[in-house]
């Protein structure tokens, strides 16, 4: 929508469309900035107890292998160095890991308490990949023989099926649901629903709250560029225009105007060397990157509108 | 088989983890980039960026005028292959997810020859004495599926014993003794082969289990591994470790030096690395970062500020430069996305096997097949310079290359 055919129009009236969808998301980034402001994750938690770790009655034939291995907060860089980074940023707050074993088959269960249902959810997002549900798993999952990825309520959990000898796909759901049927559903408004319906490619929905879930979409600048303070939760999706063009449009709303504009300050302060500014606005500019590809980002209230990879 | 996962790498600041946390990531992971790596990369793209009002802090201070200024031997980097990458396929290497140990000595004997022009016999003299302590650097990280499979590891010791080389003379090693034993890599397996970890972490120390210390820590206050690295030889770079005892335990040292192994120093004279192919966020974690990260301590404090540049300015130490001989990189089942740990989502069989004397071109071949593998999987990727710039710097201080068309990648 930002092509160089009618682009100041249309970003006009995206900024009215993502007014309108931010509507009902509003209550959720208030609630949330207001929860960050209460005290430590776990404290903020409304589940009444924490789900136990299933014994090892799953299925006949298990039992449990080793000891429950718990990392809380930064410790979870003890077992999972080089991938923690996402965790960290989406609020993490503690892992529990128990293996399983049934002769030469294992089944490893990792339970991801994270701050909120919204940290959970983006941190499935980015590990779903390609959406393969298994149905008889009891919540959203993505499944593969080897691994299956599951998000419910503040829990992203993974079944790892990584034995000598694969344990059955039953095997491996009962397991999962053993654990699952001690997390209660967390419903209700999500920052994605901040995304316009219009355009948007169904299953590219990801969430944004920091430089590491950003980077494999774009480089804007070094370090905390959208100035997102891990408590701030951008919604960004792949979007179809009705020529079939595709580009990526990041919407953030932020906790009010004035971090909003601080934000878009800092963004034309320290851009990245490789993108090229061809508009600029006090609301916004427009620009190209290293590939020559167009981009803009808007703003509007409390809420920047950012695209970028947005071929002719 | 105990299935753990990546712990060698953390990201870090200079200012601590917990501190880190505290400022809500706002510092940045590892692979946000800064410094070095853009500067140089604007150079070579010959773009003039727009004077920024404000950016980031400079890149910290390192040592690498030292390794430079050590001279170099026949055996240095970029080895007597300089751009030249083979890459092996055969669709029979890993029937129905097990590998076909036949098949992957087959690939490895088809890759050393298109490298080398000659024979596996003849190939040997190109690298090796029969006097040398040869060390095979694996990659242990996410065992039964995405480290190095062991069928590759037996067809580089078949090579090399049958070039006369005794297997006591062969050690395969990691920075973790833990880690190689959780991927098979035991005395059972390979008898008569040295097997050592760079150091040793107590897990139930690691994990908050226990709050004994003694397993790990002595009585002065240091680490028991502090022996294993070598005080003479280091990278150092302007950035402190942290100060807790949980760093202290995974690092060994938490000060601005990096020291190498005294089993690169003193012991091993020639290597070969066995990296995987995976990726690392929105870069990869092959061949330069296998060896960059795994050949020193206290690693951890320099994954924010100087990520992509220690897989450049490690191996420009003579331990690394003057003796790592050869790289071949593990594609048989291959990871596109999710590393550098394991994730089934985003493994496949890919039976490849990638050769080079040059780890630098071998990664640029590599990652710019794992942006193709990411588009055809509608996976995201940010093709911005910079994640490919470290490869550029390294083949400014003539370590190898990195420029797509001097590269000849040949597929067999």
């Amino acid at each position: 929508m930002c092509g160089s055919d009618r682009p100041r129009r249309e970003r006009g009236s995206g900024r009215i469309a993502v007014l309108s969808a931010l509507a009902a998301f509003l209550v959720f980034a208030i609630a949330a900035a207001s929860a960050a402001a209460c005290g430590p994750p776990v404290a903020r938690q409304t589940v009444p107890g924490t789900p136990a770790i299933p014994a090892a009655t799953f299925a006949p034939g298990w039992a449990m292998a080793g000891a429950l291995r718990t990392f809380t907060g930064q410790d979870l860089f003890n077992q999972i160095d080089g991938g923690a980074e996402l965790f960290l940023e989406f609020g993490f707050a503690n892992l529990r890991l128990q293996a399983y074993a049934r002769d030469k088959a294992e089944l490893t269960l990792g339970v991801y308490e994270m701050e909120s249902a919204a940290s959970a959810l983006g941190v499935y997002l980015m590990k779903m990949g390609r959406e393969t549900p298994f149905p008889e798993i009891a919540a959203r999952n993505s499944g593969e023989e080897a691994q299956i990825t599951i998000v419910k309520g503040r829990y992203f959990v993974q079944v790892d099926n990584l034995g000598d000898v694969p344990a059955s796909k039953a095997e491996a759901a009962a397991l999962a649901n053993a654990f699952l049927a001690g997390v209660a559903a967390e419903d209700g408004p999500t920052p994605l629903d901040a995304l316009p319906a219009e355009g948007k490619v169904p299953g590219s929905e990801r969430l944004i709250r920091g430089p590491y879930g950003l980077q494999p979409y774009f480089t804007f600048g070094e370090g905390d560029i959208l100035q997102l303070r891990g408590k701030i939760f951008g919604a960004l999706a792949n979007y179809r225009r009705p020529d079939g063009a595709a580009f990526y449009r990041l919407i953030v709303p932020y906790p009010d105007a004035a971090a909003s504009a601080a934000a878009l300050a800092h963004l034309k302060a320290n851009l990245d060397a490789y993108i090229k500014v061809t508009a600029d606005r006090p609301d916004g500019f427009d620009f190209i990157d290293f590939q020559s590809k167009k981009g803009s980002v808007a703003r509007s209230g409390a809420v920047l509108d950012i695209r970028f990879n947005v071929g002719d | 088989m105990n299935k753990r996962s990546y712990r060698s790498m953390p990201p870090d600041d200079t200012v601590g983890r917990r501190d880190f946390l505290k400022a809500g990531g706002a510092i940045g992971a590892g692979l946000i980039m800064t410094g070095r790596s853009l500067v140089a990369a604007q150079q070579t793209q010959g773009q003039q960026p727009p004077a920024k009002p404000a950016g980031p802090p400079p890149k910290p201070k390192t040592n690498i005028d030292e390794a430079l200024k050590i001279p170099r031997t026949k055996w240095s980097l970029p080895g007597p292959f300089p751009g030249r990458v083979v890459e092996v396929h055969d669709p029979a290497a890993m029937p129905e997810g097990k590998v076909d140990a036949a098949v992957v000595k087959a690939m490895f004997e088809k890759g050393i020859r298109e490298l080398t022009g000659k024979s596996l016999e003849k190939s040997f003299g190109l690298f090796f004495t029969k006097k040398d302590v040869v060390g095979l650097k694996v990659n242990p990280v996410g065992p039964g599926l995405i480290s190095t499979r062991l069928e590759v590891v037996d067809a580089v010791i078949d090579w090399l014993t049958a070039g006369g080389l005794p297997r006591k003379n062969i050690v395969i090693w990691d920075r973790f003794d833990y880690m190689l034993k959780d991927a098979g890599f035991t005395a059972e397996r390979y008898p008569g082969i040295g097997l050592e970890g760079l150091q040793t972490m107590d897990e139930a120390a690691a994990e908050g289990k226990t709050e004994d210390n003694s397993k790990w820590l002595k009585a002065d206050g240091t680490h028991v591994s502090v022996p294993n690295f070598d005080p003479k030889v280091f990278y150092w770079a302007d950035v402190e470790g942290p100060k807790d005892l949980p760093y202290l335990n995974q690092h060994v040292f938490n000060g601005k030096h990096s020291y190498f192994g005294k089993l690169l120093t003193e012991k091993l004279t020639k290597i070969v690395n066995l990296p995987v192919f995976k990726n690392t966020g929105n870069a990869i974690s092959m061949a330069t970062k296998n060896i960059g990260y795994g050949a020193v301590c206290n690693t951890n404090r320099l994954h924010a500020p100087l990520f992509l540049d220690v897989c450049v300015e490690v191996p420009a130490f003579w331990p690394v430069r003057d003796k790592m001989v050869l790289n071949v990189t593990d594609g048989l089942r291959s990871q596109y996305d999710g590393g550098p740990d394991k994730n089934a989502k985003f493994a496949y069989i890919d039976n490849r096997l990638y050769f080079a004397s040059d780890p630098f071109a071998l990664d640029m071949v590599c990652h710019n097949r794992i942006v193709a593998k990411r588009k055809e999987m509608g996976v995201a990727v940010n093709e911005n310079p910079r994640f490919t710039e470290y490869l550029r710097y390294a083949e400014r201080l003539g370590l190898g290359i990195a420029d797509p068309a001097k590269i000849a990648h040949v597929r067999v």
